[in-house]
């Protein structure tokens, strides 16, 4: 489990260097090192979409990487490590081409509801500091989480599947999958007590 | 900053929460989170953790290696794009309209809202009106708006109804909602809501059908509410 731990925050400190070459120097062997790197994820990513479609998944890694370079300058490490800020491009990617598709079947134009939209005031020293305790909780939690519940979130994340859609795969009821949704929150302490209706 | 907004008391629930960081809601229901987000830092918190389920998530997988000449036909791409004039890129697609009302969210703006009162209401009773800002298959985007005092007689919704408050409140039998609050109501729910008397409120809504009204006169109105939801489609 520490070393575990050790090796992931070894993993993010080397990742958060080169992504500053990058951005400071705009340094191409750093950026052939993050490709190595995070290239085959993502295509491991596009695939648990999409079994078998390796030119979607090429698509879809060269792009990410392409968003990478071009939007380096926007990468903010106090804020979020390196494959969170990667995860984020490539479901944004997902979620573009889904809708070049047709899938949406919408005039609503998905750029400005996943943008950042990050405040000023969510950069204050204090919270900055809880980032990385909360940042160790959520990876920590996640490693433990029993089968049942780390399979829901791997279907929702990296399939894109809605929670009825994974309900019906799983040959579950709707509310057995948003309760393992939680159950699994609350491992990771990312529940937060919240009103709702 | 927005701190001079009332901190809302009514929040998406967190496996909605979840879908938004995952990227697996319809985007009209994706919008109004983003909608409730863009003033409340507590969703923001949760949803900048939650991403970060997906980088674990990203990592945690086996990798799917990439033959050598895709490394090369990246570069070759961004060497591209680089030789290419620069196209200097507005930060967003959209204009965003300086006249804008102060309440409306960022990513509303897409729908070119400027004056409120010019925007073509429909009236659905003598308090309320309502604007379609965009469908999303069966769902509609609506901005719904209540006359100060004005109320909605018992009722209840066909499937899944999204409200977001944007400006000045209401009350139901529960309690009050001020701007920010965001609710999901369905069939199992019923109640009556009146805004509050010296202001008009205006909420962003997604909705699957119409309301349906409980009461036992009102109720005669449902089919008609049906009939002209589908022919608005």
């Amino acid at each position: 489990m520490a070393e575990l731990d050790a090796a992931a925050k070894e993993r993010n400190r080397k990742l958060t260097s080169l992504m500053q070459r990058v951005a400071d120097n705009r340094d191409e062997r750093a950026l052939g090192e993050l490709f190595d790197h995070f290239v085959p994820l993502l295509r491991a990513y596009s695939l648990s979409q999409q079994p078998g479609a390796m030119l979607v998944a090429d698509e879809l890694a060269q792009e990410v990487m392409i968003r990478v370079w071009e939007k380096a300058h926007t990468y903010k490490s106090e804020k979020a490590a390196v494959s969170t800020w990667v995860f984020t491009l490539a479901r944004n990617y997902r979620i573009d081409q889904i809708r070049k598709n047709a899938r949406f079947m919408t005039n609503i134009d998905p750029e400005s509801i996943w943008e950042d939209m990050s405040a000023p005031e969510d950069e204050n020293p204090f919270e900055l500091a809880q980032r990385s305790r909360a940042e160790d909780k959520v990876r920590e939690g996640l490693e433990q989480l029993p089968h049942e519940q780390r399979q829901v979130l791997a279907r929702v994340y990296l399939q894109g599947k809605s929670h009825s859609e994974a309900a019906e795969e799983l040959g579950l009821p709707l509310g057995t999958v948003k309760s393992r949704v939680r159950l699994a929150l609350q491992k990771m302490e990312l529940l937060v007590e919240r009103q709702q209706l | 900053m927005k701190s001079n907004k009332t901190m809302a008391n009514y929040h998406p629930a967190a496996e909605q929460l979840t879908a938004w960081s995952a990227g697996s809601l319809p985007l009209s229901d994706a919008l109004c989170i983003t909608a409730h987000m863009e003033n409340c830092k507590i969703c923001r918190n949760s949803v900048q953790r939650l991403n970060q389920v997906g980088g674990d998530l990203l990592e945690s997988q086996a990798p799917a290696p990439a033959s050598a000449a895709l490394r090369e036909q990246m570069f070759k791409r961004l060497h591209e794009k680089q030789a290419e004039p620069a196209v200097v890129q507005p930060e967003s697609t959209h204009t965003e309209s300086a006249n804008a009302p102060e309440w409306l969210p960022k990513c509303l703006q897409q729908f070119g809202i400027e004056n409120v009162d010019a925007l073509p209401w429909q009236k659905q009773s003598g308090s309320i009106s309502t604007y379609q800002l965009a469908r999303d298959g069966n769902k509609r985007v609506e901005l719904l708006r209540i006359k100060p005092g004005g109320s909605l007689s018992k009722h209840t919704h066909i499937g899944e109804e999204t409200t977001l408050i944007l400006t000045g409140s209401f009350s139901d039998e529960q309690g009050v909602y001020r701007a920010g609050d965001f609710m999901q109501l369905d069939e199992r729910h019923q109640h009556s809501t009146q805004a509050t008397s010296d202001c008009e409120c205006i909420c962003l809504t997604v909705q699957e059908g119409p309301v349906q009204f409980t009461g036992p006169f009102m109720r005669l109105l449902n089919p008609y509410l049906k009939w002209r939801f589908n022919a608005a489609a």
